[in-house]
C-alpha cells in the first residue's frame, strides 16, 4: 500500500472524482431532495411553485395512517423474516442434497448445478411472468389440482388474500434461491475433513456430525446471507410491484411499492418522500451492520 | 442367532438404499423445481397459447416471435442492447479507477468513502425514482439513451468497485512497486502491469453488471414512456393487457430475454459465484 503523499494526489483525484460526481448526482442530489419534499406538501398540482413547509406533518399522517402499519407489517414480516427464513432453509436443505454422497454416485450433481444457474439467470420480470402464467385460472397449479380435486373451481392464486402471499414469495424464493444454495455449497467444500474425522473416531452419527461441524462451520456464511437477504428483499420493487401491483387491494402492499405509488400514481410527493426517508434510515441501520460485520472484515488490508 | 447375525447388517443397508433412493428423488424434485418454468418458458413460446398445457396447444409456431417483432420488439433489443453496452464500459472503467485506487494507496477520508461505496450497494433505488425524474424532466433527460445510461452506471458502479477491489487483492502489489522501480509511470502500470492480470475479474464484473441492467425494471419503467425507447423487460410488459394477456407473444418476448443473460451466465458461473462467497454480489 503507498502511503499518502502530496505528489500522490492529484493522480488519486483523478481516479476517484469521475466516479464520485456521477454517485452523488444519482444517489446524494435526489435523496437530499428527497429529505427536504419530506417536511413540504408537495404535490403534482403545486410542483411549479413548490411545496409549502409543513414540518413533520407528513411523519405524524403516517405513523397515524393505518394502513401504513400492514405496510410496514408486511414488509418486515413477509418480505424481510418469512422469505428470508425460507430461502435460508431451503438454500442449506438444498445445498446439503447436492453435496451429499447418493447424489454424487448417481451423477445429479453436475446437473443441479447447471439447473441452479436457470433461475439465477432468469431476469425477475420473467420469472414473475412465467410464475403468473403458473397461477394463472387456466394454469399449472390450478390444473393440478382441479385433476386432483383438492379444489372444486379454479383459483386466483394471485388474487385471493389467503394465497397471495405464499404464491409471491414461492417466486421470490424461485428466484433467488440459487445464490443462497450455490454460497453455502462454497462453504460445504471448505468444511475441515479433520474435523469431520476426529467426530466419527468420537463415534459421532451423521446428525451429530451435522450439528457439531457442519453447522458450526456454515454459521457465518448463514449470518451474512441473512443478512443480505433481508436487504434485497426489503428494498426490492419488481417482485410485488409485478406479480400483485400491491393488490389485491393494498393487501400485499409494501414499502418500496407504496413509495412508488404515492410518488409516481397519486403524486403525493412529500408524503412519499416521508416514507422513503423511513425506509432510509431502516437502510442506513443494516448498511452499518453490514458495514461492521461484513465489508469492512473482507477488505482489512485495503482499510 | 447366525441367521440375525447375517441379517441386521443387511436390514442396515436396506435402510440406506431407502434412505439413498430418498435422497435422490428429493434431488430431482429440486432439479424439476428449478429448470421446469425456463422450459416453459422456451416451449411456450414456439406455441399458440403460450401454455403447454392448455387444450390444443400442441402444434409448434414462430407465430408469437412473428406477434412481438411486429409490436417494435426489435427496437426494444435494441435499446437494450444499445443502453446496457454502453453503461457496462462506462461503468467498468470508472470501477476499475476507482478500485485500484482504494486497493493501492491510502489517502484521507478512505474509510468514509468506501463505506459510501457499500451503503450504494444497498441503497433503495425506488426512493431516488421521483426526484430524478423532476431532475430528467428539467434537463430533458427522459426518454433519452444518455439518462439511461447515467442510471445504469450508477446503479451498478458500487457493486462493480466493491467486486473489483476484491479481485485487485489478488494481484500482488509487488508487481506494481517493481513496474515502478523499472521507470513505468502510473498510468503504465495500470494498464499494462495490472490491467492484464485482473482481465478476468474485470470480464466477470463487467458480465455481472451487464445482467443487472440487461434485466432493470424500475427505472426503465420510470423514466422511458415513448414505445420506440423501451427495453425489453419493459417491451416485455406492454404484452400484458389491462384485462388478457397474449400468453404466447409474453413467453416469446420472455425467451428472448432471457437467452442473452444464460448465454452470458454459463461460461462465467464459477467466477460470479466466487464473487457472491465473498458477499458481494447482488442476487
Amino acid at each position: 500500500m503507498i502511503s499518502f503523499e502530496r505528489q500522490h494526489l492529484g493522480f488519486i483525484l483523478a481516479m476517484l472524482v469521475p466516479a464520485f460526481l456521477l454517485l452523488a448526482l444519482f444517489y446524494i442530489w435526489p435523496a437530499t431532495f428527497n429529505l427536504w419534499n419530506s417536511f413540504t406538501d408537495l404535490t403534482l398540482l403545486s410542483m411549479r411553485q413548490g411545496g409549502n413547509f409543513v414540518g413533520i406533518q407528513n411523519y405524524v399522517d403516517l405513523i397515524r395512517d393505518s394502513g401504513f402499519k400492514t405496510v410496514i407489517w408486511n414488509t418486515a414480516f413477509w418480505l424481510a423474516f418469512v422469505s428470508t427464513l425460507i430461502r435460508l432453509l431451503l438454500g442449506l436443505g438444498l445445498a446439503l442434497l447436492i453435496h451429499s454422497e447418493p447424489v454424487r454416485r448417481a451423477g445429479l450433481r453436475t446437473i443441479a448445478r447447471m439447473a441452479i444457474l436457470l433461475p439465477w439467470a432468469t431476469p425477475p420480470i420473467v420469472a414473475v411472468v412465467v410464475w403468473r402464467q403458473f397461477f394463472d385460472g387456466q394454469g399449472l397449479f390450478n390444473q393440478i389440482f382441479l385433476d386432483l380435486g383438492i379444489i372444486s373451481e379454479p383459483v386466483a392464486f394471485l388474487g385471493n388474500q389467503a394465497t397471495v402471499w405464499p404464491a409471491l414469495l414461492m417466486i421470490i424464493t424461485w428466484n433467488t434461491l440459487p445464490v443462497v444454495t450455490l454460497t453455502f455449497l462454497a462453504a460445504l467444500q471448505t468444511l475441515p475433513k479433520d474435523l469431520f474425522e476426529a467426530a466419527e473416531m468420537d463415534g459421532a452419527g451423521t446428525w451429530r456430525k451435522f450439528v457439531d461441524v457442519t453447522l458450526p462451520h456454515l454459521a457465518p456464511t448463514m449470518v451474512v446471507m441473512g443478512l443480505l437477504l433481508v436487504i434485497w428483499t426489503f428494498n426490492n420493487f419488481v417482485y410485488v410491484w409485478l406479480a400483485t401491483g400491491a393488490g389485491p387491494g393494498t393487501f400485499t402492499n409494501v414499502l418500496a411499492t407504496e413509495v412508488f405509488m404515492k410518488g409516481f400514481i397519486s403524486f403525493e410527493l412529500g408524503y412519499s418522500s416521508a416514507v422513503g426517508m423511513i425506509m432510509v434510515a431502516i437502510m442506513l441501520v443494516f448498511g452499518a451492520f453490514y458495514f461492521h460485520f461484513v465489508a469492512s472484515r473482507n477488505f482489512k488490508e485495503i482499510m | 442367532m447366525t441367521v440375525a447375525a447375517v441379517d441386521q447388517p443387511r436390514e442396515r443397508d436396506y435402510a440406506s438404499i431407502i434412505g439413498n433412493v430418498f435422497v435422490v428423488a428429493l434431488a430431482v424434485l429440486a432439479i424439476l423445481f428449478l429448470a421446469l418454468p425456463v422450459v416453459w418458458i422456451f416451449v411456450g413460446s414456439f406455441l399458440q397459447t403460450g401454455n403447454p398445457i392448455s387444450a390444443g396447444s400442441m402444434k409448434w409456431t414462430f407465430a408469437n416471435y412473428r406477434t412481438i417483432i411486429e409490436n417494435d420488439f426489435l427496437i426494444f433489443i435494441f435499446n437494450s442492447v444499445f443502453i446496457c453496452i454502453v453503461a457496462v464500459i462506462i461503468c467498468t472503467a470508472l470501477a476499475v479507477m476507482v478500485a485500484y485506487a482504494f486497493s493501492r494507496y491510502r489517502f484521507p477520508l478512505k474509510r468514509m468513502a468506501f463505506a459510501s461505496i457499500v451503503l450504494g450497494q444497498l441503497f433503495p433505488w425506488v426512493i431516488l425514482v421521483t426526484p430524478l425524474f423532476v431532475m430528467f424532466a428539467k434537463a430533458g433527460l427522459l426518454n433519452s439513451y444518455v439518462g439511461m445510461i447515467f442510471c445504469y452506471v450508477c446503479v451498478s458502479l458500487p457493486f462493480s468497485v466493491y467486486m473489483l477491489v476484491g479481485y485487485l487483492e489478488a494481484v500482488p502489489r509487488d508487481l506494481d512497486e517493481a513496474a515502478a522501480m523499472d521507470g513505468c509511470s502510473r498510468v503504465q502500470i495500470v494498464l499494462q502491469v495490472v490491467l492484464p492480470l485482473m482481465l478476468p475479474g474485470i470480464v466477470a464484473t463487467a458480465t455481472y453488471s451487464f445482467l443487472l441492467m440487461w434485466t432493470e425494471y424500475l427505472f426503465a419503467l420510470a423514466f422511458l414512456t415513448e414505445t420506440t425507447m423501451k427495453t425489453m423487460p419493459l417491451g416485455l410488459a406492454l404484452f400484458f393487457g389491462q384485462d388478457t394477456v397474449d400468453w404466447g407473444a409474453v413467453m416469446a418476448a420472455s425467451a428472448a430475454t432471457t437467452l442473452p443473460a444464460l448465454l452470458l451466465f454459463l461460461p462465467l458461473q464459477s467466477k460470479l459465484v466466487s464473487g457472491v462467497t465473498s458477499g458481494s454480489v447482488k442476487g
